[in-house]
């Protein structure tokens, strides 16, 4: 009898809230929620959203029926706003990649047009919604749940310039997908190894990541005349930071690994090693033997101390 | 007799000895400093302790590039001293006192390392300095001249750029990343091996051979040591006059 008592009370707020519903009344249940739930379309979804994470994200102002236009399933009344048409139709062009709820994904729209706008002529965008495939990045995938976006200067978020090179490796370290697009195999690799990687890690703060040379939303492929580090746009580019760089300079970074086919580096490279470790090994073993000798001449062979 | 013979031997005088010590802090504060671009661990975390000790990524740059640009100012500096002192005639070309890697160097190793090893029942006889010794001024010599010249386009990398020729710009980079790097390894395993075995850690060093600051070396130790340049400056035999 208590427990049904409760358990009315629980609900009676949704009565006052019935016709402005914002997120506090959604997360009375929505963060109270264990387990996965399994929609009518057979898709495994998480209901709950961690309250606490949510008030701390950017979008912790927003209601949820801004982004959440349609629902249907119980307990839930149907959902019936009018959606407007640029959703959408982005809603259209995305539902392929998006299964669960395409219009819920579009929404972002709403707020962001223009980051959506430079994402579709991108060469990402252009994957999913002209060639749609599954391949690449719609807003999520590289920001995280929308319910925690955190502000880029956070460390929290996986487009902060401390995590951005491992938000990008998490696609371009995936050798199947470097093998259906053709794209450079060992790029990140070849990034953290090199100076811009190395001081990225050490936390320079001066350190371009990813996005500093090759651009974020609009990315293009290198070999687009519009990309920011294609020939064209190159010397441009990498001046922001070195001052006078010409046409010899940027050709330093390729973040490809050094092959047979540039002979000179490949085995100097080689050559390099082999005399390092040579030396090293000629070293090594020379202070060894002298230790040995030493320890034994003072052991076992005494001299007389040679008088002068 | 022997008395008139002083106890010490000059061996290097203050320039050089000047050089050598500002080319031991110079590396010291590269190899330090480089270390941590060469592993780098992020500066905010535990493991970052050692680019916060150089004051974090900046400040360790800017101390590698000074002290990068007085080595090279260092290694200029001997070079002209040495080229001054041999036009001068106040240094001259002997075979048992030049630094010149000589065949008898070659002869000098095998037999030494017959010795280590049993199979020879006298060491080699040194002049002023053994095949080791050579290694040990010829060895950061070169890593002087490779390091330093690297090290200089990778300072300067949009001034060096015009000088590349065009066919060697796709791959010259690389090559000098990995050089510069490379043999800066060498070079400390080399000094934290050989050269601290022989000046630290040797027996009749430990815990330190005095001659670096006082330029420098008993008698005693030069007769067993370099005994050709102990012959060649006071004669072969005792009481002889030089």
């Amino acid at each position: 009898m208590r427990l049904f008592l409760v358990s009315v009370f629980l609900w009676l707020p949704l009565l006052f809230f019935a016709y402005s519903v914002n997120a506090e009344v959604c997360l009375i249940c929505h963060s109270a929620m264990n387990g996965k739930v399994r929609t009518e379309k057979g898709i495994l979804i998480e209901l709950n959203i961690d309250e606490n994470r949510f008030s701390k994200s950017v979008h912790s102002g927003l209601e949820c029926t801004m982004c959440h236009k349609t629902y249907t399933d119980n307990p839930h009344e149907p959902q019936t706003g009018e959606v407007s048409k640029n959703i959408t139709d982005l809603a259209a062009l995305i539902s392929h990649k998006v299964k669960m709820d395409p219009i819920a994904y579009a929404s972002c729209v709403k707020c962001h047009e223009d980051v959506y706008k430079s994402l579709s002529e991108s060469v990402h965008g252009k994957n999913i919604m002209e060639k749609k495939q599954k391949d690449g990045p719609l807003c999520l995938d590289c920001h995280g749940s929308p319910h925690y976006i955190m502000p880029g200067s956070s460390t929290e978020s996986h487009v902060n310039r401390w995590k951005i090179v491992n938000t990008c490796g998490e696609c371009h370290e995936k050798k199947d997908l470097a093998e259906k697009y053709s794209l450079g195999m060992h790029i990140i690799e070849k990034y953290n190894e090199s100076f811009h990687g190395k001081k990225h890690k050490l936390g320079h703060a001066g350190a371009p990541t990813c996005v500093n040379c090759h651009g974020a939303h609009g990315i293009k492929k290198w070999d687009d005349p519009a990309s920011p580090v294609s020939w064209e746009k190159r010397i441009e580019t990498c001046g922001k930071c070195h001052k006078g760089a010409n046409k010899k300079f940027v050709a330093a970074i390729t973040h490809k690994p050094v092959g047979k086919d540039n002979p000179i580096p490949f085995y100097g490279e080689k050559g390099l090693i082999i005399l390092t470790a040579a030396t090293l090994i000629f070293v090594i073993m020379h202070v060894f033997l002298e230790a040995y000798a030493d320890i034994r001449d003072h052991i076992f062979r005494k001299k007389e101390e040679p008088h002068d | 007799m022997t008395n008139e013979r002083p106890l010490e031997y000059q061996r290097f005088n203050l320039t050089f000895r000047i050089q050598h010590i500002i080319l031991m802090v110079t590396f010291l504060l590269l190899a330090f400093t480089g270390w941590a671009l060469k592993y780098p661990e992020p500066a905010l975390e535990h493991a970052g302790w050692w680019i916060r000790m150089w004051g974090g990524p900046k400040s360790a740059g800017v101390i590698h590039r000074i002290s990068g640009l007085i080595m090279i100012v260092d290694f200029l500096w001997h070079c002209i001293y040495i080229a001054y002192q041999l036009l001068t005639g106040k240094m001259k070309f002997h075979p048992d006192t030049t630094v010149v890697p000589l065949p008898r160097d070659v002869k000098n190793a095998v037999q030494n390392i017959n010795y280590f090893v049993g199979l020879s029942k006298t060491k080699p006889k040194f002049g002023k300095y053994s095949y080791i010794q050579k290694f040990d001024y010829w060895a950061p010599f070169w890593g002087m001249a490779i390091i330093g010249l690297s090290g200089l386009v990778l300072t300067f990398p949009t001034k060096a750029a015009i000088l590349f020729p065009q066919w060697s710009v796709n791959w010259i980079w690389e090559l000098l990343f990995v050089l510069h790097s490379d043999e800066a390894l060498l070079a400390i395993t080399y000094i934290f091996m050989m050269h601290f075995y022989a000046e630290h850690l040797k027996l009749e060093n430990f815990p330190m051979s005095m001659t670096w600051i006082t330029g420098k070396i008993p008698l005693k130790k030069m007769k067993n040591e370099h005994s050709l340049e102990y012959e060649l400056e006071f004669g072969k035999n005792k009481g002889d006059d030089k």
